[in-house]
């Protein structure tokens, strides 16, 4: 067992800062900002000593493997999880003050699971991370049904359930489809799908592209995705948009790119299709929204299928750009939804007319608004242009030029309602001219996610090379 | 110096990143950093002229940083002929820009940080050899346009017309709104058409690299010339107003405040056209020379529809920017004549027109702070009150019309040249015509708003330029003499480049 504990002492840690933050509270509960820090502070420790960790191999039978690929994800999930701490603090020492441990001991768990579903290659050990993923965000999702603006308890409280009742669903088909296919099949490990092309096998696998499609928010299991940003508290809508969302995607690509591969020809279209209905659903569906929550959950079902356009590229190169892509998607995201929730937070909810004339009342605060705004729509000097255009080469270099079009036409659909918030900020005047008042935690997050976004923009050549390695553990070749 | 062309695109740049830690309250300090940062620029071009060496033209003070290896993109910078007026015009239009907006009060801080940022994009393109990076600047220049003209605009009522009307319903706010969601959505779509033509030209190439010179030494198939070509064409061309997507053009630049008007109307529709030249002609020489017709046959209804709509105009604005559309359609017309004195004309005409509109847009801007109006037929007799206003005014209308002894004259008699003796001799005929429109629209206005009796009632009392507001009228107006008089200082420039880029294009060459 000591043989292979090693790999795992990232994830160990990250479930040990979880337990030491419940002991803590147990034993001396604090209020303040002292346990979010220490948190954070914490992760950030995590997060260095990923550098330094240099565990490699595989556990007995296959069942779990720690290469590149991991290693890439570890790091993105504990940045999201870093920067989804850092964003919380000031919200939770204000609004909860009695519970905030066990707010950051879910999430923790929650990024644990994320963390080991990157190197699951078994359906037994894939299952579990990822339920232990999900169990945790359900909560975390209702946490401010008693806490939140006295205008919208019964939001908080929709948006954990339906959260939870469309996960569950999503879990329940894909267990089912996992019957089928390792009764098919015989084995648990991933990599034996196309041991039995049986029609049952497909039928079962089908069943799990749907679950997974639930989770990542893929048209048409997206139903959940608007409602539930629009209800939970916005400092975890920010982390929930992106890391499990980056962990579903991750998932995919093991089951579809590193699984299943030999069938590609069965599940390639389904893919695609989901691919462009999330496109064309998220970017229209986005246009007549007037809550800024509920316009950004549109917005991140069409980001989804754009980076599963670059999935059924199919490639190396493809596989790597839904890396890229999706790592500059987790830090734009995070960053708008801060943002977001520091305009919020004096009350008033978060429809459009909120942020009115934010620019003029903290200039720092509207020209980030505006640099992830940018960075979701694809405009160049952001992060996001690059991981656009890359994911539309690898898609129009696989020969999926009709699809690239689409995509690049609802791009410019997309530019249409960023820019409608952009206008928000900028053009429109609102009824306050104080600053906004935002917690240092809150403005340090908001600050490292800019600092990313506009270094990737301008200098994406160190995350275009370690998404590349990454990707070579699933996909080998070019 | 070393690094000459780095430090032009840069300096603008580095004077908007000072701008971010000034507090809004500096008022001077802020105008001078920017003025700093313009005149830098504008000292660098003269020096890039006075050091080009105009006999062996090509490409010179070549510089190179490697960007994105994998995909061959690196940030590579050198002048070659075209490039050095085109420097010299955006180097004036910008510090003439900087001093016309001497008196914005609105958030003057953002004002002077985007209109930097801005001009750092254009010199970028016309220095850029890489497309990629071309593409990057392009953009660059493009897009600090919507905030420009969407909180700086002026507010009147943009009638709502059209299919962008009607989606434009739920943000019906105000029209400088309107205007500036309008310009920066088609023009993005534009840079959507280009990008995917790039794309396709670079892969042809070998997907190695997007180095101009690389991709001029690869003779492309005819399949993707005839795909990339068009979409080049129409990519940049609705940035340089090409008919019927000229339409966001005359919107934007009656919304804009001055300086953005300036930049806009004599600046980056300059980049639209300098596009399908240097990157849609020159790289697809063989769908260059079988669009002709085409392009030529369009850039001639641009230049009657324009003019046409100009004197049908009566908001001064409107005018000076179908002005625009029409002037444009000379540049294009002269580019699609594929001959070395059209081209010439073309690159004359982007140099004369960047100026005159530069200084129309000036005296307008002025005109309107004072008047309050610009509906032509409430003025008139402002010769009186402003009689140098008035003089440059009307000497920006006869270069407007192509009067001898005005940089518009060499440039419009290149053009009509180039066309009479190229393929299609018979669109001299209409472009002179629209010439002689354009003299009714402009001596009408000219005469309509500055002679007559003197004004009585509350225009009585307008004053003539005052301190800084000198600078534009005086330099604009000097420049449109000189190098009417002295057209061989820019030609010989100009000239050198042509016959290169055009010993290319088989055919005609």
């Amino acid at each position: 067992m000591s043989a292979w504990l090693h790999l795992f002492t990232l994830e160990l840690a990250v479930v040990a800062i979880a337990l030491l933050v419940l002991l803590w509270d147990a034993f001396a509960p604090a209020a303040g900002r002292a346990v979010g820090w220490t948190t954070a502070l914490l992760l950030g420790g995590v997060f260095a000593a990923s550098f330094f960790v240099d565990g490699r191999g595989t556990v007995p039978h296959g069942v779990f493997v720690r290469d590149e690929w991991v290693v890439f994800h570890e790091r993105l999930f504990l940045a999201a999880g870093i920067l989804g701490v850092l964003g919380s603090i000031d919200w939770l020492a204000t609004r909860t003050p009695k519970r905030q441990a066990e707010y950051y001991a879910l999430l923790l768990f929650s990024l644990a699971g994320m963390m080991l579903l990157a190197g699951a290659r078994d359906w037994i050990l894939l299952v579990t991370c990822f339920e232990l993923m999900s169990m945790p965000l359900y909560v975390l999702c209702a946490y401010g049904k008693q806490d939140g603006p006295a205008s919208e308890p019964k939001l908080a409280a929709e948006a954990g359930l339906k959260l939870f009742i469309t996960g569950a669903a999503s879990s329940g088909l894909t267990l089912f489809g996992l019957a089928l296919v390792v009764g098919m099949t015989g084995t648990t490990h991933v990599g034996g799908i196309g041991a039995n092309p049986a029609p049952l096998t497909i039928v079962g696998m089908l069943f799990v592209l749907a679950g997974f499609g639930f989770k990542v928010g893929a048209v048409p299991f997206h139903m959940w995705v608007p409602d539930t940003y629009q209800g939970a508290p916005t400092p975890f809508v920010a982390f929930l948009s992106v890391a499990p969302k980056a962990a579903g995607l991750a998932t995919l690509a093991i089951v579809l790119l590193g699984g299943w591969s030999a069938d590609s020809s069965v599940w390639l279209p389904v893919l695609l299709v989901l691919a462009g209905a999330s496109m064309v659903v998220g970017n229209l569906f986005a246009l007549p929204q007037t809550d800024a929550r509920r316009l950004l959950g549109f917005s991140g079902v069409a980001q989804i299928g754009y980076a599963l356009l670059a999935l059924g590229a199919m490639s190396r190169g493809g596989l790597a750009m839904t890396l890229f892509f999706v790592a500059t998607y987790v830090f734009t995201n995070l960053g708008v939804f801060f943002v977001l929730h520091a305009a919020a937070e004096e009350g008033g909810g978060h429809s459009l007319a909120r942020i009115a004339g934010l620019s003029r009342r903290s200039p720092w605060l509207g020209g980030a608004l505006l640099v992830f705004l940018l960075s979701l729509a694809g405009i160049p000097f952001v992060a996001g242009f690059w991981a656009k255009l890359f994911v539309f080469m690898e898609a129009w270099n696989a020969g999926l030029v009709g699809l690239v079009v689409l995509g690049v036409a609802l791009a410019v659909i997309g530019l249409y309602y960023y820019l409608t918030v952009a206008r928000s900020t900028y053009m429109a005047d609102g009824d306050r001219t104080t600053p906004v008042p935002t917690g240092f935690a809150l403005r340090a997050a908001i600050l490292v996610c800019l600092i990313f976004v506009v270094g990737l923009g301008l200098w994406p050549r160190p995350l275009v090379e370690a998404a590349d390695r990454a990707a070579a553990g699933i996909v080998s070749g070019r | 110096m070393n690094h000459l062309l780095a430090w032009i695109v840069a300096a603008p740049a580095i004077a908007a990143a000072v701008l971010l830690v000034l507090p809004d309250s500096a008022r001077l300090p802020i105008r001078l950093v920017s003025l700093i940062g313009a005149l830098a620029s504008f000292a660098g071009s003269v020096v890039v002229a006075v050091d080009y060496d105009r006999v062996a033209g090509g490409m010179q003070m070549a510089e190179e940083w490697s960007l994105v290896p994998s995909l061959g993109i690196s940030l590579k910078l050198a002048v070659d002929g075209w490039g050095v007026p085109l420097l010299l015009l955006t180097g004036v239009i910008i510090v003439t820009g900087v001093l016309a907006s001497w008196g914005v009060t609105k958030r003057g801080k953002e004002f002077y940080l985007l209109l930097l940022v801005l001009v750092s994009g254009v010199f970028g393109v016309f220095v850029s050899q890489d497309l990629f990076v071309f593409f990057l600047f392009y953009e660059i220049a493009v897009l600090p346009m919507y905030l420009l003209i969407g909180i700086w605009g002026a507010s009147h009522e943009v009638p709502q017309r059209g299919p962008f009307g009607f989606a434009w319903k739920r943000f019906a706010v105000g029209g400088k709104e309107y205007a500036a969601m309008k310009l920066t959505l088609m023009l993005l779509v534009c840079s959507a058409a280009i990008l995917v033509a790039m794309f396709l030209l670079w892969k042809e190439a070998g997907g190695k690299s997007f180095d101009l010179a690389h991709l001029e030494a690869t003779r492309f198939s005819l399949a993707t010339q005839n795909w990339a070509f068009p979409l080049l064409w129409l990519g940049f061309g609705t940035l340089a107003g090409v008919f019927p997507f000229h339409t966001w053009s005359p919107d934007g630049h009656a919304s804009a405040p001055t300086a953005v008007s300036m930049l806009h109307a004599g600046v980056l529709m300059k980049l639209g056209a300098f596009g399908v030249m240097r990157v849609g002609m020159v790289l697809c020489p063989d769908a260059a020379a079988s669009w002709a017709w085409l392009v030529g046959g369009v850039a001639v209804v641009n230049v009657l529809y324009g003019a046409l709509c100009a004197a049908s105009q009566t908001d001064l604005k409107y005018i000076i920017a179908y002005s625009s559309v029409s002037h444009m359609g000379v540049v294009m017309l002269g580019a699609a004549t594929l001959t070395t004195t059209g081209w010439n004309g073309a690159v004359y005409q982007m140099f004369a027109h960047g100026i005159m509109t530069g200084l129309f847009f000036a005296l307008v801007g002025l005109v309107y702070e004072r008047a309050h109006t610009r509906a032509i037929a409430k003025m008139g007799g402002f010769g009186h009150v402003m009689p140098a206003v008035a003089c440059f005014f009307t000497l920006a209308c006869l270069s407007s019309l192509g009067l001898p002894g005005t940089a518009g004259f060499v440039a419009e008699f290149l053009v009509f040249l180039g066309a009479a003796e190229g393929a299609h001799s018979w669109w001299a005929v209409p472009a002179v015509i629209g010439a002689v429109v354009t003299a009714v629209y402009v001596l009408r206005a000219c005469k309509t708003i500055f002679w007559g009796p003197p004004p009585t009632g509350e225009f009585a009392h307008l004053t003539d330029a005052r301190s800084t507001e000198w600078v534009a009228p005086i330099v604009l107006g000097a420049a449109l003499i000189l190098f009417g008089f002295w057209p061989r200082f820019l030609l010989d420039f100009i000239d050198v480049a042509s016959s290169t880029f055009l010993a290319r294009i088989a055919p005609f060459s």
